[in-house]
């Protein structure tokens, strides 16, 4: 098996060179046989990583222990959901995965454009291709996960290292890959487009979806990075500007920059030569953020080994890939030249500059830090570091530029903004900022550097409220519809405009989270049974430690009892995990009380059974779910603006005025009851559900590792009969659904036992939903049916409230974008 | 040179050297020293004070204060030795002979105290995890 996948990657290189030869070859010939070739050499790669990778998955299912790779991340024992994903678990895995996502993505983005751009495909697959080599000789040479034990293998792997057995870590590498890979796109098609001399805004076209696809993936990649620090490593926190960490946010940063400018370039013409320059160092970023974390240059606290040669090899490509593409650019000079010049300082064009500036800016500082203790060794000899405070400190300004930035842009016009609108545009959006901020400042805000966030982002709120509502109301003027209707046909009409204003939404929310930070409160402490700490409202009782054992590990768990302002919340169970093979290294298990305005996070890093003591961390963060909750509406805005053009074409095209009122009046009607009753059934059908609610809930806990309602080894299964008897031994006394689940977490020492932890914060949320969904469907019914029933004046155009210039302006827009 | 140009280069120049400057500033009160401790013990008064980011290895078991959180441990390399006081929770790695990284400063009685939080073990086995956090990939 081992030396089939070796030949498969072997097989990929020689594919890969062809590819890169004969698309060079085809182009400038202008053979079109050779080119087809060529593409049908690049759609083969796929094929090839493909079966290489079910080779290496087949390995990890069926523990075939005498591949070095398969060993060293899987064991027997492990769930098969873990075998699969330990593909990616360590160096030479990650590698081919990257390659298999890189011929994938490519062969896509090629698929989709070789009619279109036709020109430019020869190149884009060969600069695609040339990329994959350099990974694919990484691997035959150095880094083959195919390598096999000459001497006896080992009967059983050492199994993935427990902190990596986390959902988030199963999906974070490949939503980051896909990220990282995408950007690869772009640089492909910014090469191909160098190399032909194609310089008009066409390539732009072909990459400006895929980076916004890529740009979606290396977001949330971050952000599932973010989680899975935050609930897993257990220090309290989500952001430690860690190398590695700033190693994934160096092309963030440029691939952001990129396609705000991209937006000058398509309406000005200008930021030619600056565009080229983002997607080459983007590209260049990603590959140097792995070369600057894998090779050992940048010291980290968490031994990353030394590899020279590796960095050699890193170094080689880093160096060809700049000269290469940056020679290219010099070359091409003379097309590149902008066909416009800024008009004015306060115009859009401008705003976008001031946001590129400063995002290149915050790339190079964070560039400069990671690698100053690099530098500072080199040159002085002396190994000096800096650490958060000193991120923070530059980071802070920079993030408050940014959301400043994020305000104005939209108010201003392209190529130059008169004094009228600049009042007439700044006047909601600054009363806003200035109202939260009077507020704050009255109500005694004590760090200012929040103060100052939450004032933007009110400022920002304000903006795009208004950007909505007077959208709305011109497209309501020129179409003659109610305002819903205008709305929506608003943002179908203009994806990408209200899609990107909801990703700057979306950011708002993460930037209040971030704020938050400012008030965060720990304590740390060592408890014995009855003694208590206490954290600002919260008060932390610790109870007992209990000791359990499910078989795969030993698990110490803390029970302690949550009070605020004095009323018991509940209890809270942090733990420690001692997994079979790792016991030198026990994973820490967070105890997170989550609410909409803080989180109450318990961990319990050191502890001693005999007397007792456990040694807690209490942290009160404040606003952290904010953070999650503004990356879900990035990704949802950026999902709008991806839409593809003709998603809302059929709706708009011969939908008569209203419609849109009139759909989603009738759903709402339909819809309300609906939520009601469903809550009302649930009361109702409660108890006798509530067996089959159990049985959903409460793990069995003969090793299947689901709820006992599917286990498999029912009917057979004695731990099944065991712990259904036990339920409806305590039904029949009448104990309630909580009851019964209290008493297993209290046998079974955790809540382990439960499929899901008790988490009365969202419970409470979840709860009240349905209701505030109720309200809200009422207030549309209410609002639209007057709209609706009232006549229309005639003379619409007399009615209509807004002066000439915005309403031309917003047109003119409206006409220009998409 | 053309006005533009001028106009151009000098906006450039004060910003570089505003942002020198500031730089210098926030690096000098943002900076540690990164040393082992038989280079801090070579000439223990040179680094009195000064920010440091000790190296070392743990000698013997580190002692704890009943029912606190007061460690006091000794850290070793190269046959020097520093005795360290530090308050607050330690990383589940730090142990023994574990390898630590200790942040805090050299007292004039020649301890070391650590800052809170300052306590950095190196694990003994290949710390893979952080390494996929943020770099996909290689």
């Amino acid at each position: 098996m081992a030396s089939l996948g070796y030949y498969l990657l072997l097989a990929a290189f020689c594919v890969c060179a062809y590819a890169a030869a004969i698309s060079v070859a085809g182009a400038r010939r202008r053979s079109r046989r050779l080119i087809e070739s060529g593409v049908g050499a690049f759609y083969f790669i796929t094929a090839i990583m493909a079966a290489a990778s079910a080779v290496i998955v087949y390995s990890f299912v069926t523990d075939d222990f005498t591949i070095r790779y398969v060993s060293r991340y899987s064991d027997s024992v492990q769930p098969l959901f873990f075998k699969i994903t330990s593909y990616w678990g360590g160096l030479d895995g990650s590698i081919m995965f990257w390659v298999f996502m890189l011929s994938c993505f490519g062969s896509a983005a090629v698929y989709v454009n070789r009619e279109r751009h036709r020109e430019l495909i020869p190149y884009v697959v060969a600069t695609i291709a040339i990329v994959q080599m350099f990974f694919l000789f990484l691997m035959v040479v150095h880094n083959n996960p195919f390598t096999t034990y000459l001497t006896q293998a080992p009967a059983d792997g050492d199994g993935l290292n427990p902190l990596l057995q986390n959902f988030y870590m199963v999906i974070h590498p490949p939503t980051m890959y896909l990220g990282f890979v995408g950007l690869t796109i772009p640089f492909a098609f910014g090469m191909a487009a160098l190399i032909t001399g194609h310089l008009d805004d066409s390539w732009l076209r072909a990459v400006r979806r895929w980076t916004m696809f890529a740009w979606l993936f290396l977001t949330l990649g971050l952000m599932l990075g973010m989680l899975w620090a935050y609930e897993e490593l257990g220090w309290g926190g989500y952001w430690g500007w860690d190398p590695v960490e700033n190693a994934g946010l160096l092309p963030w940063f440029t691939a952001t920059a990129f396609l705000h400018s991209v937006m000058v370039q398509e309406r000005r013409g200008m930021l030619r030569i600056w565009n080229v320059t983002l997607v080459i160092l983007t590209f260049f970023l990603t590959i140097f953020g792995t070369f600057m974390t894998r090779s050992g240059v940048v010291q980290s606290v968490h031994a990353f080994g030394e590899d020279p040669e590796l960095a050699r090899m890193f170094s080689v490509f880093m160096v060809t890939i700049l000269v290469v593409s940056f020679g290219f650019v010099i070359y091409r000079l003379p097309i590149l030249r902008a066909r416009n010049e800024l008009d004015s300082w306060l115009s859009r064009e401008a705003a976008f500059l001031a946001n590129n500036w400063i995002l290149l800016f915050g790339a190079t500082f964070v560039l400069f830090a990671t690698m100053f203790p690099t530098i500072s060794e080199a040159i002085t000899g002396e190994r000096l570091t800096v650490g958060p405070p000193f991120f923070n400190k530059w980071m802070l300004p920079i993030g408050l530029m940014l959301l400043l930035l994020t305000g104005i842009g939209p108010l201003l016009a392209w190529r130059k903004s008169t004094f009228i609108n600049l009042r007439d545009q700044f006047l909601f959006p600054v009363l806003s900022g200035l109202v939260v901020g009077g507020a704050l400042l009255a109500l005694g805000v004590r760090v200012w550097t929040s103060g100052i966030c939450w004032t933007l982002c009110a400022f920002v709120t304000g903006t795009m409220a208004q950007e909505f509502w007077r959208g709305a109301r011109v497209r309501q003027d020129t179409t003659g519809t109610d305002l819903l209707t205008a709305f929506v046909g608003m943002v179908s009409r203009n994806k990408r405009r209200y899609g990107g204003y909801t990703v700057h939404l979306g950011i708002v929310l993460i930037f209040l989270g971030f704020a938050g930070e400012g008030y965060k409160q720990d304590e740390e402490a060592s408890l014995k049974p009855g003694q208590q700490v206490e954290v600002g409202a919260f008060t932390l009782r610790m109870d007992a430690i209990k000791v359990t054992d499910d078989g795969q590990k030993q698990m110490i768990t803390g029970h302690m009892t949550v009070f605020r302002n004095g009323t018991e919340e509940g209890k809270i169970y942090p733990a420690k995990w001692f997994f079979r093979k790792h016991e030198s290294q026990p994973t820490t298990e967070v105890a997170i009380r989550r609410g909409f305005f803080e989180d109450f996070y318990v961990v319990m890093p050191a502890f001693e059974v005999e007397t007792q003591t456990a040694s807690v961390a209490v942290h009160v963060n404040p606003l952290v779910n904010w953070i999650w909750f503004g990356f879900g509406l990035v990704a949802i805005g950026t999902g709008l603006a991806l839409l593809p053009e003709t998603a809302f074409a059929f709706a708009l095209s011969k939908v008569p005025a209203g419609a849109v009122t009139t759909s989603l009046l009738l759903l709402a009607l339909v819809l309300a009851p609906a939520v009601a009753w469903a809550q009302e059934t649930v009361q109702a059908k409660q108890r006798s559900d509530t067996r089959r609610r159990l049985e959903g809930d409460i793990m069995c806990m003969c090793g299947c590792h689901t709820p006992m309602g599917t286990c498999q080894m029912r009917p057979n299964c004695a731990h099944y009969d065991q712990q259904a008897a036990k339920v409806d031994a305590m039904l029949v006394e009448g104990k309630s659904y909580d009851a019964v689940r209290a008493s297993f977490v209290e046998e079974f020492g955790s809540q382990y036992v439960l499929a899901a932890p008790i988490d009365q914060g969202f419970n409470r949320l979840a709860w009240a939903v349905p209701y505030v969904v109720g309200v809200l469907m009422l207030g549309a019914v209410f609002f639209s049916a007057r709209r609706w029933s009232r006549t229309r004046p005639q003379d619409v155009a007399a009615d209509a409230p807004l002066d000439p210039t915005l309403n031309e302006r917003l047109d003119d827009e409206l006409r220009n974008l998409d | 040179m053309s006005h533009k140009a001028a106009k151009l280069g000098i906006t450039s120049l004060v910003l570089a050297l505003a942002f020198g400057g500031l730089m210098y500033t926030t690096l000098s009160e943002g900076t540690e020293y990164y040393k082992h401790v038989d280079e801090v013990m070579a000439n223990p008064d040179a680094w009195q004070g000064k920010r440091l980011q000790l190296h070392g290895f743990v000698q013997g078991q580190p002692g704890r204060k009943r029912d606190s959180l007061e460690y006091q441990f000794d850290v070793h390399q190269n046959g020097k030795v520093i005795r360290a006081y530090y308050t607050g929770i330690v990383p589940d790695t730090f142990k023994a002979d574990a390898e630590v990284v200790l942040k805090g400063r050299l007292a004039p009685d020649g301890t070391f105290l650590v800052e809170k939080d300052g306590v950095m073990a190196k694990c003994p086995s290949k710390y893979e995890p952080k390494a996929q956090l943020g770099t996909p990939g290689v």
